[in-house]
């Protein structure tokens, strides 16, 4: 067992776990918490995969940005403060079937598969990155962000409040 | 390839063409009433005048071809056809030809449509003298209209120009039955008169195409001849000329098909002299006379002709007797004497039946007019409010005795040769002992009628209201021209001429006259006396009451009073079998064709309705539908 | 070793659907959502480091910026819709329905 297996387990164990409460939490805020969790679990996966700098991305933008955002959100549309309403709606049974079945689905074509074997070596560096998102790859990023611009413009409009 | 009479026989169709153009071109002319009436008269008058011109030059040429015959032994045929390509077929031949056909037979009836139209135009002038004159204007473009329809039928020498013209003659009665169309019961006579004879039509037009697709033909000449030839089959002859009779039967008014006539008294009575006395209704006399040789070569057919002749002539006879409108005593007396004709024509002895055509046309026309005189006078059709007439209207009184002689068959009046004629011919045809009998009951009846009519409108009874007077000369000359017409038509065929009615006809017609056995001229007279006096017995010095002797044949009586129930007959046969079939039609296309439709409908909407569940508006569920095709995805793709 | 990452994407995945599809509040399913870009995202990053390239960082990149975006709009929705219909009940918003 080498340690990158054994990191592998823990912070899978984590990451499981964590979105498991996610979808099952009672009180929408501490499911909003668990998925912080699960953010964080998930950047310390890019970490045992070489990938420094998007761990780092994902901490900042998705466990710091999103979660803030979301909870907002979550301030903005409680109707009665502090009710634990129910939370799962009928078709728990049905997704349920639905959500296995698609992981059974998924794991046999990956279990089936033929795969590579394991690679070695460390990870591309940030400044490669770069390099190649302002390369091979500006015309998307450029697009990227004329995207975040219209988006940043949609919410403001939308979110406004009439006067 | 024309010749001086073929050109006389297209001017003769011509001049009332011509008129009628002129008339239905220039509506300020047909505004203009009186002359119109002259363009009209100018139109017929001309026709007459070349009409006799031709006629007395085929009698001369005959003459001199009789004195050919006699003193060389042959005789030149005197038969003249000219005509024109009209519709072109494949080869040299057109397929159907227009032209005239000149021969005795055309010519004398050309003579004696163009007579009879041109005297009832003239009558016209006086008796419709109180209508407005847009109104006359179009009376006179139907009457010049109908002129040259019938002179056109008259001349024609194949069977499609013949049908032309038959339906065009059809036309022009029913719209001079429907002359006042703002009279319910006029509109109606004339579509009844319209579709009775369109369903002898039917008859003729089958009869006509079955002839052409066995032979190629519709000449009657070239048909004559390919029938002599034995080229056909009997049977068939037999059915295709059957076919071309119900055309006739519809058009002459012969049993079942008669009961348009009575009914078309509805339109003006110079209307019913001209066309339905002396020239429409004899078109199919007429018919069978120009096809003789194809109804002589048709097994049994005329014998079918005659029995239906003569049942006719019995029927419409009874029915007379029970009228009270003097106008249908006339229309079925004509339905009687068609039924003469026919019965003639049956029995192998078209001349008789043609002389009586002739005949008849004279004193019927002469008949009419001089009812008109007295409806004109006394305002009404009721022979029953008529009466003692004669002494107010000399003039009209006498004509009208002279022309119910006449068609008595008294001697020496012209009915009573043709009448003989056509007595005598079927006398010595075989097989026709009970026509015979039917024939000879007529007589009695139809003089005893005709001598109720007499008696009834001029003698009898008490006076009218008002004060009738004798017609103005514009309709007494007409009347004094056909009076003269009825007593000395019968010298046609009396051997006073040079040449005789037989000779005239020889080599297109067998036209010997019948003489009959030396009792018939005796028997005849003897039941027309019998009926005049018996008539005049029961309703001028009442020996026996008419109510006595009407109760006598009580259940008789009242369904010929009824018209024997024909009429009702059709209705319900109408009602029944083409309201019946579109009730069905209609049930057929409301609940299958319809119902196919609403069916096809109602199951979409349900579906639709059954299948809207899915659209709960909800994401989720969607989401539900997106994964399960993930999942078959899945499957289809990597299922080992 | 590819095989342990990709089955644990799919395991999240898996998860974050069972959240769409049975969360009641319109801001849970957004976290499901969230969930299932992750596993996606670690999908990319695993494949990428098995020596597809570059190109699977890259576009991990942005599909962390897209999904931030998404998250963004979608909130506002959410609160817009609360404030005409006053509920994110997922199942209240049935105004499509056939």
């Amino acid at each position: 067992m080498t340690g990158e297996t054994l990191g592998l387990v823990a912070v899978a164990a984590v990451l499981v776990g964590a979105s498991v409460l996610v979808v099952l939490a009672r009180n929408l805020f501490h499911s909003v918490l668990w998925l912080a969790l699960a953010l964080v679990a998930t950047a310390g996966l890019f970490l045992l995969l070489h990938a420094e700098f998007l761990a780092g991305v994902q901490v900042l933008l998705y466990a710091g940005g999103v979660v803030t955002i979301v909870v907002f959100a979550i301030m903005l549309t409680e109707r009665l403060v502090g009710q634990t309403l129910r939370q799962m709606n009928r078709g728990i049974g049905g997704g349920a079937v639905v959500a296995l079945a698609v992981f059974g689905g998924i794991a046999a074509v990956v279990l089936r598969a033929p795969l590579g074997p394991a690679p070695a070596g460390p990870g591309p560096t940030t400044a490669a990155l770069g390099a190649r998102l302002l390369d091979d790859w500006v015309l998307a990023f450029e697009v990227l962000g004329v995207l975040l611009v219209a988006a940043l413009l949609g919410a403001v409009y939308l979110a406004r409040t009439d006067d | 390839m024309a010749t001086s009479e073929t050109t006389l026989a297209a001017l003769i169709v011509a001049t009332p063409f011509a008129a009628a153009l002129l008339l239905g071109c220039c509506p300020p002319l047909r505004r203009a009433g009186q002359l119109a009436g002259v363009v009209a008269l100018v139109g017929s008058g001309a026709a007459l005048v070349i009409a006799m011109r031709l006629a007395s030059w085929l009698w001369v040429a005959a003459y001199r071809a009789e004195v050919f015959r006699l003193t060389r032994g042959f005789t030149p045929s005197r038969e003249i056809e000219a005509t024109l390509a009209w519709l072109p077929q494949a080869g040299a031949r057109p397929l159907a030809t227009v032209g005239v056909l000149v021969d005795p037979l055309s010519s004398l009836m050309a003579a004696l449509v163009a007579l009879v139209a041109f005297l009832v135009q003239l009558y016209s002038l006086g008796y419709l003298a109180d209508e407005r004159p847009g109104g006359l204007g179009r009376y006179y473009l139907y009457q010049s209209l109908f002129a040259f329809s019938m002179l056109g039928l008259v001349f024609s020498p194949n069977f499609l120009q013949l049908f032309v013209f038959w339906e065009l003659v059809g036309l022009c009665s029913y719209l001079l039955i429907g002359y006042y169309y703002q009279r319910p019961a006029a509109a109606r006579a004339a579509v009844k008169a319209f579709w009775v004879t369109k369903l002898g039509d039917l008859g003729l037009v089958l009869g006509i195409v079955l002839l052409w697709g066995a032979t190629g033909e519709f000449g009657f000449e070239a048909l004559a001849r390919s029938v002599a030839g034995g080229a056909l089959d009997p049977g068939f002859l037999t059915l295709t000329i059957g076919l071309v009779y119900l055309g006739a039967v519809g058009k002459s008014a012969q049993f079942p098909l008669h009961v348009w006539l009575p009914d078309a008294m509805e339109g003006p009575t110079p209307v019913s002299a001209l066309i339905h006395a002396a020239t429409m209704v004899t078109a199919g006399v007429y018919l069978v006379a120009r096809a003789f040789p194809l109804f002589a070569a048709a097994p049994g057919l005329l014998t079918v002709v005659a029995w239906v002749g003569a049942f006719t002539a019995l029927l419409a006879a009874t029915l007379a007797l029970v009228q009270r409108d003097i106008k249908r005593v006339l229309a079925y007396s004509t339905v009687s004497q068609l039924g003469y004709m026919m019965t003639a024509l049956g029995a192998g002895a078209p001349a008789a039946g043609f002389l009586h055509l002739l005949t008849h046309g004279f004193f019927k026309a002469l008949l009419f007019l001089a009812a008109g005189a007295v409806i004109h006078a006394v305002a009404t059709n009721d022979m029953f409010q008529m009466g003692r007439l004669a002494r107010a209207m000399p003039t009209t009184a006498a004509v009208f005795v002279v022309g119910a002689l006449a068609l008595a068959g008294l001697p020496p009046l012209s009915g009573f040769v043709s009448k003989e004629a056509v007595l005598a011919a079927v006398w010595q045809a075989p097989g026709l002992g009970v026509p015979f009998l039917m024939l000879a009951v007529t007589v009695f009846l139809t003089a005893f009628y005709m001598g109720r009519a007499v008696v009834l409108t001029f003698f009898g009874g008490s006076g009218p209201a008002g004060h009738p007077h004798d017609p103005p000369p514009v309709m007494a000359g007409p009347l004094w021209v056909l009076a003269v017409g009825s007593v000395a038509a019968g010298g046609l065929a009396s051997g006073r001429l040079p040449l005789g009615f037989a000779q005239f006809f020889a080599g297109h017609l067998d036209a010997t006259l019948p003489h009959g056995p030396d009792w018939l001229p005796w028997l005849s007279v003897g039941l027309a006396g019998a009926g005049l006096a018996a008539g005049a017995a029961v309703y001028q010095w009442g020996v026996v009451s008419p109510v006595t002797l009407a109760r006598g044949f009580g259940p008789l009586g009242r369904a010929a009073a009824q018209g024997y129930g024909l009429d009702a007959t059709y209705a319900a046969m109408y009602r029944g079998a083409l309201l019946g079939g579109a009730r069905v039609v209609g049930w057929i296309d409301r609940y299958l064709v319809d119902g196919v439709v609403n069916v096809a409908s109602a199951w979409t909407l349900r579906a639709g309705a059954g299948l809207r569940v899915i659209q709960t508006g909800r994401a989720q569920d969607y989401l539900y539908g997106v994964a399960a095709g993930v999942l078959l995805l899945l499957v289809i793709w990597a299922w080992p | 070793m590819l095989r342990a990452y990709l089955l644990v994407a799919a395991a999240v995945f898996a998860i974050g659907l069972f959240g769409v599809l049975s969360r009641r509040n319109a801001i849970g399913i957004l976290l499901g959502i969230e969930l299932m870009l992750n596993a996606v995202n670690i999908n990319l990053v695993a494949f990428a480091r098995a020596g597809a390239g570059l190109a699977g960082w890259i576009l991990a990149l942005f599909m962390i910026a897209i999904t931030v975006t998404e998250v963004a709009v979608g909130l506002a929705i959410v609160i817009v819709i609360f404030r005409v219909r006053r509920t994110v009940e997922a199942d209240h918003l049935d105004l499509l329905r056939g």
